[in-house]
């Protein structure tokens, strides 16, 4: 039933229990995990998602979030259109 | 037959996975974790449209290999071969690409010539005033990555290969030969080492004592939101470094050949946002609204007179296998390491002699 899913990630339509599946196949840091589900590398770049993940990661795997960490960010903070990006920067 | 492989990207595994087919015994080593370098971090652009003539045997043969591993590893690397397009903006870069289409025919790549209208057929909304001449090669595609080393990992796991990631190599053991490595705080004894360590591949060798002078090349790139299914071929501008495709995901992923540097660094630049969407742009204006959701860096090596650097060194059992070099990783790293593997396992291999370290 649709109401059973739990969403964690909204960018890339990531249900809990995929988030789970991928732990379980072995993706069980979260630089792997991310890599493996997509999840934090959508158009929000993990704002929405990333601490589910986290507590996911915690969860089943029982390390502290602390011993988990977080992942990279990347620039942009918030994406940027290419038009907005070929205007600047010149250095050469 | 142990053997002890430093790195977990795609030369690495991929000669594990030989070497465990030929039934040596295989422990990979990976300082931090899959994908971690540049296997992890590049664009998956394939193609036998190579400027080297000694690379291009090794990417016809990895393309059959592209397409044999996904079943035998059980894991679909998403390889979509809708052709590769080179373009050049300048004269003298049209003369390269001819010459370059001329090698690659003569050693079977059914490469061609095309005009600046032509691609527009190819692309759409590609701007043809923005180029020269082209070069198209239709048996060439994009790969995702990221599965090709998962792939790879999970057919290495099958065949008995151990991958210790997060372990990093603090020694590598010599007493007149190799005798095996100290990682993790452990002796791992081996009766091979094999430096597959890209970017790092100069300090690993340090260990050995064997003087390795790659070249490090550090190399930006980023995606965009996701579109609909739109750009077919992956685009590879030859006079300004710029390349782009579309990703298995829907991204605009591009980014600009890398540059020569002394340390390593994945520092992300403004600079290099700037450049490539200039560029980009130009080469395909319709792009000009569509937003950039992240950008990063890897670094990789290059052999210092632009080949890999594959086979035996003057260390009694130390491999080195890196060198890759600048878009051709993926493409040759299949069928490099499958020789590497035999030439581990059979002591000799004349497929490698153009490779081998000693020509320095």
């Amino acid at each position: 039933m649709v109401k059973e899913r739990k969403i964690v990630c909204r960018c890339e339509d990531l249900t809990e229990e995929e988030i789970i599946h991928a732990i379980e196949e072995g993706y069980d840091n979260l630089e792997s995990l991310k890599r493996y589900t997509g999840a934090t590398t959508g158009a929000c770049q993990g704002k929405g998602c990333l601490m589910h993940i986290i507590r996911i990661l915690s969860q089943k795997t029982g390390k502290s979030p602390e011993e988990i960490g977080v992942t990279t960010q990347r620039p942009p903070v918030n994406p940027v259109p290419l038009y907005v990006l070929s205007e600047g920067g010149e250095s050469e | 037959m142990k053997v002890a492989i430093i790195g977990a990207g795609v030369m690495g595994l991929s000669t594990a996975y030989y070497l465990s087919k030929l039934g040596a015994e295989v422990t990979v080593f990976e300082q931090k974790y899959l994908l971690y370098g540049a296997s992890g971090r590049n664009s998956g652009g394939i193609t036998p449209m190579i400027d080297k003539k000694e690379l291009i045997p090794f990417a016809l043969k990895s393309l059959e290999l592209y397409d044999k591993l996904p079943a035998e590893v059980d894991f679909n690397f998403l390889f979509r071969k809708d052709g590769y397009v080179k373009v050049a903006a300048s004269d003298a870069d049209a003369e390269k690409l001819k010459k370059d289409v001329r090698i690659q025919n003569e050693l079977g790549v059914k490469s061609k010539i095309v005009e600046p209208s032509e691609v527009k057929e190819l692309v759409p909304d590609f701007n043809p005033d923005s180029i020269v001449l082209a070069s198209y090669c239709s048996e060439s595609g994009v790969i995702f990555p990221w599965p090709v080393i998962w792939g790879l990992a999970r057919g290495c796991r099958e065949n008995g290969v151990e991958i210790k990631d997060q372990t990093a190599v603090d020694e590598i053991v010599i007493e007149g030969g190799v005798r095996g490595v100290r990682a993790g705080g452990e002796f791992h004894k081996a009766d091979v080492v094999v430096n597959a360590a890209g970017a790092w591949s100069n300090k690993v060798s340090e260990k050995a004592g064997v003087k390795l002078e790659n070249k490090i090349l550090k190399e930006e790139i980023c995606v965009t939101e996701s579109i609909k299914p739109y750009l077919d071929p992956y685009i590879y501008d030859i006079t300004y470094g710029v390349y782009l495709s579309q990703s298995a995901r829907g991204e605009i992923v591009g980014g600009i050949t890398g540059r020569e540097v002394q340390e390593i660094s994945t520092d992300s630049t403004l600079e290099f946002a700037a450049r490539y969407a200039k560029r980009a742009t130009q080469l395909i204006p319709m792009l000009k609204g569509l937003a950039m959701l992240r950008q990063w860096a890897g670094v990789y090596d290059e052999g210092k007179d632009g080949l890999p650097v594959v086979g035996f060194t003057e260390v009694d059992g130390f491999v080195q296998a890196n060198g890759l070099g600048k878009h051709t990783g993926m493409i040759v790293a299949p069928a490099l390491g499958r020789e590497l593997a035999r030439l581990i396992v059979k002591g000799d291999n004349p497929n490698l002699k153009e490779f081998s370290p000693r020509r320095f």
